[in-house]
């Protein structure tokens, strides 16, 4: 019996793990933060060329911003799902005042679409090139940051 | 000798220097931080004044004329609930330099104003555009709390000009006291006694010089 009963405890702790996987507001969250991590890696490739911290290489600039041109047109306002504000959502820094103006913060993430529309092609040329273009992705950036995201 | 106002020499070119441009480059870098252009590059170069301007005054603390000294206004709670007990009074104060309650607004305003410094210095808004300079050289987790207490830092600040506006204004009409004015010329006139009681100090020009 106290076999039974441990087996079907030990079975039934995957299910624990997998209820949190299955939880969709735990994956919107997850799902936003590797969207972000995808961003900043090659937004850290651009900056770091710009910077002249990392040499400069045509391909590999251009590389990045077509991955930051790709990655901008995923809707990803469609992950900000309710209930996955901070202090609901675990980990979340989305500021609630996302879903007050949800139209605000959709055009936020258009306007990091029009900074990234020909990207791939401006980065090239010169390492002098990378600049303009890190400056107005960042701008965007920091357009959305400076209102909807959770100063920690 | 009459009880006639007379002029001591009080803040000296340095300190008034150091004060008008701390004045300047607060307001400056408040204002870029909430309005200016987005690349922060200005932003930047202000606060690197105001830290420059930090350091002189910590320095000038120890090593400057007596009434820019921490030692000479820094004072007990004793002194504090004894100057605080007749503050309301309406009459000026005479005080010849920081009295030990605005001794209190002085170290608050230096502290907040390092700290600001230091949160903005290893700040990273995660823009790739407006990264601290120092930022490379905390851990990430700090890097982005920092952002946060940049601007927390910001708002303290305000809170602190409004206190320090407030109370010059509480001092000229409440106390008929003008506090600006020595911060400009370097001299306050305080009435003959009273000057004399802290030592004369060395008498303007146009003073009596006879009162050495």
């Amino acid at each position: 019996m106290r076999l039974i009963l441990t087996a079907a405890a030990i079975a039934a702790l995957p299910l624990t793990v997998l209820a949190q996987d299955d939880d969709p507001i735990h994956q919107a969250v997850e799902a936003r933060h590797g969207f972000y991590q995808m961003l900043a890696i090659n937004m850290g490739t651009l900056a770091g060329m710009a910077k002249g911290d990392i040499a400069y290489d045509e391909a590999a600039a251009s590389t990045a911003a077509a991955n930051i041109e790709a990655l901008t047109k995923y809707n990803l306002p469609s992950l900000f799902i309710e209930g996955s504000e901070s202090g609901k959502a675990e980990d979340s820094a989305a500021k609630p005042d996302i879903w007050a103006n949800l139209d605000d913060f959709r055009a936020k993430f258009a306007g990091l679409g029009e900074a990234a529309t020909g990207a791939s092609e401006a980065v090239k040329g010169g390492a002098e090139n990378v600049g303009p273009v890190v400056g107005k992705l960042g701008e965007a950036c920091k357009a959305c940051h400076d209102k909807y995201r959770e100063k920690s | 000798m009459a009880g006639g106002p007379r002029k001591i020499r009080l803040w000296d070119p340095l300190l008034r220097g150091f004060h008008w441009s701390l004045a300047f480059f607060v307001i400056l870098s408040w204002c870029l931080g909430q309005f200016g252009p987005a690349k922060m590059t200005l932003h930047f170069w202000s606060g690197y004044a105001i830290t420059g301007l930090l350091i002189f005054r910590l320095v000038w603390g120890f090593v400057g004329p007596a009434p820019a000294r921490f030692s000479h206004f820094l004072r007990g709670p004793g002194a504090i609930r004894d100057y605080a007990s007749h503050m309301f009074l309406r009459q000026p104060s005479y005080w010849p330099g920081h009295n030990p309650l605005g001794a209190l607004s002085v170290i608050a305003m230096l502290a907040v104003l390092a700290a600001q410094v230091t949160t903005g210095l290893i700040s990273d808004p995660d823009d790739y555009i407006n990264v601290g300079p120092l930022a490379k050289y905390v851990a990430s987790s700090t890097r982005s709390t920092a952002v946060g207490l940049h601007e927390l830092g910001a708002n303290l600040i305000l809170l602190l000009v409004v206190l320090h506006i407030a109370m010059i204004l509480f001092y000229r009409y409440w106390k008929h006291e003008d506090l600006v004015t020595p911060m400009l010329t370097g001299e306050k006139e305080l009435p003959e006694e009273i000057a004399r009681a802290i030592g004369g100090d060395r008498p303007t020009p146009e003073g009596e010089r006879t009162g050495r």
